[in-house]
């Protein structure tokens, strides 16, 4: 794919893959940035390759996931060395303590393990199939399925009554 | 509630979790343009990795190849002799530190066995 073409098909994807960065950093907008800055990174060095496999989204919805799981590790060992030197410096502030109802369903979210959010995010906002989002989170279709209906349940009891529009 | 009212109601949450994104997101252009300006700062950072293990392996060779210095013998006239060392030197100094020849033939180890009986 010639680059002018890709850099096109990647501005056309910007805000979709920003939201997914969001939602793989449970909505800490400096990390969704970075992440989605290193991916363009590493698209511009060539470590990430698009080869054809899946469609153009899947792939760099594939490569945020992935990129946004390394901050989360690297974040994890920062968080752990902070606490090995007795450092008091505080973590980012919970973006999801807020009062309004958008923060309450981000809450919400946050209290489901990883996949089942994931898959909800990307079937129920991103309007994938659960095929497509089981390529994105490298997982069997059987196993996205699980994860999409365990989830399903597991939100609605979390929401409960709240009146959603 | 049919699954499908189950389903609008998550559709509607998530997109509820998602209004504000778009007042968060950074413009493509910004992102793209820093990242096209962090890939000279990766490439030092990839140079000094490897210059550092470079240098890593060839300070390995030269330790486990530098030619060894030879063995010193000790100077003489540093054996220190205690003034009680003579006690030691008793007339059967040699007998006591040699063990004395043993008949194999009493060595039930190494003995042979005797020989069998002929018949009557």
């Amino acid at each position: 794919m010639a680059s002018v073409e890709l850099e096109q098909q990647i501005a056309a994807l910007h805000p979709a893959s920003f939201a997914w960065a969001l939602a793989c950093t449970r909505w800490n907008t400096p990390e969704a940035e970075e992440v989605l800055q290193s991916v363009y990174l590493s698209i511009l060095e060539g470590r990430a390759r698009f080869d054809g496999r899946s469609s153009f989204k899947t792939w760099l919805f594939a490569v945020v996931r992935n990129m946004a799981a390394r901050a989360r590790r690297r974040r994890w060992l920062e968080e752990r060395w902070k606490t090995f030197g007795g450092s008091t410096a505080g973590t980012a502030v919970d973006p999801v303590l807020s009062e309004e109802r958008g923060a309450r369903v981000r809450h919400a979210l946050g209290m489901l393990p990883a996949r089942q959010r994931e898959v909800l995010d990307l079937v129920f906002f991103h309007e994938m199939t659960v095929e497509q989002a089981a390529e994105v989170m490298d997982v069997s279709t059987g196993t996205a399925r699980t994860h999409y209906h365990r989830g399903k349940l597991r939100l609605l009891e979390l929401l409960g009554t709240e009146d959603l529009p | 509630m049919t699954p499908g009212d189950d389903e609008a109601r998550l559709r509607a949450a998530l997109a509820e979790a998602h209004r504000e994104d778009a007042e968060r997101t950074r413009s493509f252009e910004a992102t793209w343009a820093a990242a096209r300006r962090s890939t000279p700062r990766r490439s030092r950072w990839r140079w000094a990795v490897v210059g550092a293990g470079v240098a890593a392996a060839v300070a390995g060779v030269w330790l486990v190849a530098r030619p060894k210095p030879p063995p010193t013998a000790p100077i003489l006239g540093t054996r220190w002799v205690g003034p009680t060392d003579f006690l030691l030197q008793t007339p059967d100094l040699m007998t006591l530190r040699t063990l004395p020849p043993l008949d194999p033939a009493a060595d039930p180890w190494t003995a042979r066995p005797p020989a069998p009986r002929g018949n009557p």
